[in-house]
Protein backbone atom coordinates (compact mmCIF):
# COMPACT_ATOMS: atom_id res chain seq x y z
CA UNK A 1 0.00 0.00 0.00
CA UNK A 2 2.75 2.88 0.85
CA UNK A 3 4.56 1.45 -2.31
CA UNK A 4 1.86 2.20 -4.20
CA UNK A 5 1.34 4.96 -2.41
CA UNK A 6 4.67 6.29 -3.54
CA UNK A 7 4.13 5.39 -7.00
CA UNK A 8 1.20 7.13 -7.20
CA UNK A 9 3.04 10.60 -5.80
CA UNK A 10 5.94 10.30 -7.85
CA UNK A 11 3.97 9.94 -10.96
CA UNK A 12 1.78 12.53 -10.21
CA UNK A 13 4.45 15.31 -8.85
CA UNK A 14 6.55 13.91 -12.47
CA UNK A 15 4.02 14.94 -14.01
CA UNK A 16 3.15 18.62 -12.59
CA UNK A 17 6.64 19.06 -13.52
CA UNK A 18 6.86 21.24 -16.58
CA UNK A 19 9.05 19.37 -19.28
CA UNK A 20 8.20 15.87 -17.27
CA UNK A 21 6.57 13.20 -18.95
CA UNK A 22 4.41 10.20 -17.47
CA UNK A 23 6.29 7.12 -19.47
CA UNK A 24 3.76 3.86 -19.54
CA UNK A 25 4.86 0.69 -18.09
CA UNK A 26 6.93 -0.80 -20.61
CA UNK A 27 7.95 -4.52 -18.50
CA UNK A 28 5.60 -6.09 -21.42
CA UNK A 29 8.19 -4.79 -23.67
CA UNK A 30 11.25 -5.33 -21.75
CA UNK A 31 10.30 -9.25 -21.40
CA UNK A 32 10.61 -9.30 -25.09
CA UNK A 33 13.85 -7.12 -25.92
CA UNK A 34 17.23 -8.81 -26.44
CA UNK A 35 18.55 -5.42 -25.14
CA UNK A 36 17.00 -2.82 -22.72
CA UNK A 37 18.19 0.48 -21.02
CA UNK A 38 15.79 1.82 -18.15
CA UNK A 39 17.22 4.39 -16.67
CA UNK A 40 15.32 6.71 -14.07
CA UNK A 41 17.12 9.41 -12.54
CA UNK A 42 15.63 12.28 -10.03
CA UNK A 43 17.00 15.31 -8.81
CA UNK A 44 18.64 13.61 -5.79
CA UNK A 45 20.14 11.01 -7.89
CA UNK A 46 21.36 13.45 -10.21
CA UNK A 47 22.85 15.30 -7.20
CA UNK A 48 24.67 11.67 -5.96
CA UNK A 49 26.01 10.85 -9.33
CA UNK A 50 27.22 14.77 -9.91
CA UNK A 51 28.95 13.86 -6.46
CA UNK A 52 30.67 11.14 -8.43
CA UNK A 53 32.00 13.39 -11.27
CA UNK A 54 35.60 14.41 -10.52
CA UNK A 55 35.42 17.84 -11.35
CA UNK A 56 39.70 18.48 -11.68
CA UNK A 57 38.81 15.98 -15.29
CA UNK A 58 37.49 17.92 -18.27
CA UNK A 59 35.27 14.86 -19.19
CA UNK A 60 33.47 14.33 -15.70
CA UNK A 61 33.58 18.41 -15.45
CA UNK A 62 31.30 19.10 -18.66
CA UNK A 63 28.76 16.04 -17.56
CA UNK A 64 28.86 17.59 -13.53
CA UNK A 65 28.13 21.05 -15.48
CA UNK A 66 25.92 19.42 -18.05
CA UNK A 67 23.46 17.91 -15.38
CA UNK A 68 23.60 20.72 -12.77
CA UNK A 69 20.62 22.28 -14.52
CA UNK A 70 18.86 19.47 -14.52
CA UNK A 71 15.65 17.63 -13.02
CA UNK A 72 15.72 14.80 -13.86
CA UNK A 73 16.82 11.74 -16.57
CA UNK A 74 14.47 9.11 -18.48
CA UNK A 75 15.57 7.13 -20.57
CA UNK A 76 14.11 4.03 -22.18
CA UNK A 77 15.59 1.83 -24.99
CA UNK A 78 14.45 -1.56 -26.57
CA UNK A 79 16.03 -3.55 -29.54
CA UNK A 80 14.36 -6.66 -30.34
CA UNK A 81 15.33 -9.31 -32.41
CA UNK A 82 12.84 -9.32 -34.96
CA UNK A 83 11.06 -6.37 -36.59
CA UNK A 84 7.84 -5.09 -35.21
CA UNK A 85 7.44 -6.54 -31.69
CA UNK A 86 6.73 -3.38 -29.76
CA UNK A 87 3.28 -2.22 -29.75
CA UNK A 88 2.85 1.53 -31.58
CA UNK A 89 -0.19 2.22 -28.70
CA UNK A 90 2.88 2.46 -26.26
CA UNK A 91 4.59 5.24 -27.87
CA UNK A 92 1.47 6.84 -28.87
CA UNK A 93 0.58 7.77 -25.38
CA UNK A 94 3.69 9.40 -24.79
CA UNK A 95 2.78 11.39 -28.11
CA UNK A 96 -0.29 12.49 -26.75
CA UNK A 97 1.13 14.06 -24.02
CA UNK A 98 3.76 16.03 -26.16
CA UNK A 99 0.79 17.88 -27.85
CA UNK A 100 0.57 19.61 -24.47
CA UNK A 101 1.00 23.42 -24.07
CA UNK A 102 4.46 23.97 -24.01
CA UNK A 103 5.95 21.16 -26.04
CA UNK A 104 6.97 22.14 -29.19
CA UNK A 105 8.19 19.93 -32.03
CA UNK A 106 11.74 20.88 -32.76
CA UNK A 107 12.78 17.93 -35.86
CA UNK A 108 10.33 15.51 -37.18
CA UNK A 109 12.76 12.57 -39.58
CA UNK A 110 11.32 9.42 -41.15
CA UNK A 111 13.43 7.67 -43.03
CA UNK A 112 11.65 5.21 -45.42
CA UNK A 113 13.97 2.47 -46.29
CA UNK A 114 14.92 1.98 -43.24
CA UNK A 115 11.67 3.31 -41.34
CA UNK A 116 13.23 4.81 -38.60
CA UNK A 117 11.50 7.40 -37.00
CA UNK A 118 12.95 10.29 -35.02
CA UNK A 119 11.37 13.05 -33.20
CA UNK A 120 12.68 15.44 -31.04
CA UNK A 121 10.46 17.48 -28.55
CA UNK A 122 11.50 20.77 -26.46
CA UNK A 123 9.20 22.05 -24.24
CA UNK A 124 9.67 25.88 -23.49
CA UNK A 125 8.38 27.68 -19.96
CA UNK A 126 8.74 31.63 -19.78
CA UNK A 127 11.40 31.43 -23.05
CA UNK A 128 13.32 28.65 -21.53
CA UNK A 129 13.81 25.02 -22.56
CA UNK A 130 12.41 22.98 -19.37
CA UNK A 131 12.62 19.82 -20.99
CA UNK A 132 13.57 17.86 -24.36
CA UNK A 133 11.69 14.62 -25.08
CA UNK A 134 13.19 12.63 -28.03
CA UNK A 135 11.14 9.31 -30.08
CA UNK A 136 12.69 7.06 -31.59
CA UNK A 137 12.01 4.08 -33.49
CA UNK A 138 12.99 1.53 -36.31
CA UNK A 139 11.82 -1.82 -36.87
CA UNK A 140 13.88 -3.52 -33.83
CA UNK A 141 14.00 -0.68 -31.34
CA UNK A 142 12.30 1.80 -29.67
CA UNK A 143 14.07 4.33 -27.76
CA UNK A 144 12.08 7.24 -25.58
CA UNK A 145 14.07 10.14 -23.84
CA UNK A 146 13.35 12.40 -21.51
CA UNK A 147 15.25 15.25 -20.02
CA UNK A 148 13.92 17.65 -17.59
CA UNK A 149 15.37 21.02 -16.41
CA UNK A 150 16.85 23.26 -18.58
CA UNK A 151 18.49 21.29 -21.42
CA UNK A 152 21.45 22.49 -23.41
CA UNK A 153 22.02 20.70 -26.89
CA UNK A 154 25.21 22.61 -27.27
CA UNK A 155 26.98 21.67 -23.66
CA UNK A 156 25.41 18.13 -24.66
CA UNK A 157 27.43 18.54 -28.26
CA UNK A 158 30.37 18.96 -25.98
CA UNK A 159 30.47 15.46 -24.88
CA UNK A 160 31.29 14.10 -28.16
CA UNK A 161 33.60 11.71 -28.16
CA UNK A 162 33.82 10.98 -24.81
CA UNK A 163 32.50 8.09 -22.34
CA UNK A 164 31.56 6.52 -25.49
CA UNK A 165 29.07 9.64 -26.72
CA UNK A 166 28.96 9.27 -30.48
CA UNK A 167 30.78 11.84 -32.51
CA UNK A 168 27.77 14.18 -33.83
CA UNK A 169 28.71 16.01 -37.45
CA UNK A 170 26.80 18.83 -36.99
CA UNK A 171 27.01 21.84 -39.18
CA UNK A 172 29.13 23.68 -36.90
CA UNK A 173 31.87 20.93 -36.69
CA UNK A 174 31.77 21.11 -40.52
CA UNK A 175 32.74 24.89 -40.87
CA UNK A 176 35.01 24.66 -37.90
CA UNK A 177 36.62 21.28 -40.09
CA UNK A 178 37.31 24.09 -42.79
CA UNK A 179 38.32 26.94 -41.17
CA UNK B 1 41.32 -22.44 101.65
CA UNK B 2 42.05 -24.07 98.23
CA UNK B 3 38.58 -25.61 98.09
CA UNK B 4 36.87 -22.55 98.90
CA UNK B 5 38.34 -20.65 96.07
CA UNK B 6 37.72 -23.06 93.89
CA UNK B 7 33.92 -23.28 94.75
CA UNK B 8 33.69 -19.69 94.45
CA UNK B 9 35.37 -19.59 90.88
CA UNK B 10 32.36 -21.99 89.71
CA UNK B 11 30.06 -20.12 91.23
CA UNK B 12 30.76 -17.32 89.17
CA UNK B 13 31.58 -19.28 85.97
CA UNK B 14 28.47 -21.49 86.34
CA UNK B 15 26.44 -21.25 82.83
CA UNK B 16 23.38 -19.22 83.21
CA UNK B 17 20.63 -18.92 80.10
CA UNK B 18 21.23 -14.96 79.02
CA UNK B 19 17.34 -15.50 78.38
CA UNK B 20 15.10 -15.10 75.20
CA UNK B 21 15.22 -11.63 74.78
CA UNK B 22 19.21 -11.82 74.23
CA UNK B 23 18.88 -14.13 71.70
CA UNK B 24 16.12 -12.45 69.58
CA UNK B 25 18.40 -9.17 70.08
CA UNK B 26 21.55 -11.15 68.44
CA UNK B 27 19.41 -13.39 65.78
CA UNK B 28 17.65 -9.52 64.86
CA UNK B 29 20.79 -7.76 64.44
CA UNK B 30 22.30 -10.33 62.41
CA UNK B 31 18.82 -9.90 59.87
CA UNK B 32 19.74 -6.07 59.82
CA UNK B 33 23.40 -5.89 59.11
CA UNK B 34 23.87 -6.48 55.24
CA UNK B 35 26.49 -9.87 54.36
CA UNK B 36 29.92 -8.62 54.04
CA UNK B 37 31.83 -9.87 51.27
CA UNK B 38 35.31 -10.66 51.42
CA UNK B 39 37.67 -7.94 50.13
CA UNK B 40 38.80 -10.24 47.81
CA UNK B 41 36.06 -11.49 46.11
CA UNK B 42 34.54 -7.71 46.26
CA UNK B 43 37.47 -7.23 43.56
CA UNK B 44 36.86 -9.85 41.79
CA UNK B 45 33.41 -8.70 41.15
CA UNK B 46 34.59 -5.25 40.26
CA UNK B 47 37.26 -6.61 37.87
CA UNK B 48 34.35 -8.51 36.12
CA UNK B 49 32.11 -5.70 36.00
CA UNK B 50 34.48 -3.55 34.56
CA UNK B 51 35.51 -6.33 31.56
CA UNK B 52 31.64 -6.46 30.61
CA UNK B 53 31.47 -2.86 30.30
CA UNK B 54 34.98 -2.46 28.45
CA UNK B 55 33.77 -5.51 25.99
CA UNK B 56 30.02 -3.76 25.52
CA UNK B 57 31.92 -0.53 24.91
CA UNK B 58 34.34 -2.35 22.33
CA UNK B 59 31.24 -3.89 20.75
CA UNK B 60 29.01 -0.80 20.59
CA UNK B 61 32.26 1.15 19.27
CA UNK B 62 32.73 -1.82 15.89
CA UNK B 63 29.33 -1.83 15.34
CA UNK B 64 29.28 1.67 15.15
CA UNK B 65 32.42 1.45 12.72
CA UNK B 66 31.08 -1.51 10.50
CA UNK B 67 27.43 0.53 10.29
CA UNK B 68 29.93 3.46 9.00
CA UNK B 69 31.69 1.26 6.72
CA UNK B 70 28.90 -0.56 5.27
CA UNK B 71 26.69 3.01 4.93
CA UNK B 72 30.11 4.23 3.23
CA UNK B 73 30.43 1.46 0.75
CA UNK B 74 26.50 1.77 -0.27
CA UNK B 75 26.86 5.58 -0.79
CA UNK B 76 29.59 4.94 -3.12
CA UNK B 77 28.30 1.70 -4.98
CA UNK B 78 24.84 4.03 -5.62
CA UNK B 79 27.00 7.21 -6.95
CA UNK B 80 29.38 4.87 -8.78
CA UNK B 81 25.68 3.34 -10.50
CA UNK B 82 24.23 7.04 -10.96
CA UNK B 83 27.44 8.12 -12.66
CA UNK B 84 26.83 5.32 -15.16
CA UNK B 85 23.16 5.63 -15.69
CA UNK B 86 24.16 9.31 -16.59
CA UNK B 87 26.87 8.94 -19.08
CA UNK B 88 24.81 6.13 -20.33
CA UNK B 89 21.62 8.63 -20.34
CA UNK B 90 23.95 10.98 -22.32
CA UNK B 91 25.16 8.65 -24.34
CA UNK B 92 21.65 7.25 -26.11
CA UNK B 93 20.55 11.00 -26.08
CA UNK B 94 23.36 11.86 -28.37
CA UNK B 95 23.07 8.78 -30.36
CA UNK B 96 19.58 9.72 -31.19
CA UNK B 97 20.57 13.36 -32.21
CA UNK B 98 22.89 12.08 -33.95
CA UNK B 99 20.53 9.60 -35.79
CA UNK B 100 18.30 12.54 -36.79
CA UNK B 101 21.00 14.85 -38.08
CA UNK B 102 22.28 11.69 -39.88
CA UNK B 103 18.66 11.06 -41.21
CA UNK B 104 18.07 15.15 -42.25
CA UNK B 105 21.42 15.52 -43.88
CA UNK B 106 20.69 11.83 -46.11
CA UNK B 107 17.49 13.93 -47.61
CA UNK B 108 19.35 17.04 -48.02
CA UNK B 109 21.99 15.13 -50.19
CA UNK B 110 19.50 13.09 -52.25
CA UNK B 111 17.53 16.38 -52.90
CA UNK B 112 20.23 18.44 -54.07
Amino acid sequence: MTGWFAVASANIAAAATPGALQLPNFDAIASKAAQTVDISLDTSLLGIAAGFMDSSKPDDAAVKEIIAGLKGVYVRSYTFNGDFQYPETDIDSVRKQLSAPGWQRLVAVHNSPDHSNVDIYICMVQGRASGLAIIASHPREFTIVNIVGSVDLQKLHQLQGKFGIPQMQLPDDKAAGNK
Amino acid sequence: MSNELNDRLRAALRPVDPGESFTQGVLARIASEPARVPAAAHRAMRMLELRWLSGALLAVVATGFLVAHQWRAQHAQQGQEARRQVIEALRVTSQKLDLAYRIVKDKEHSGA
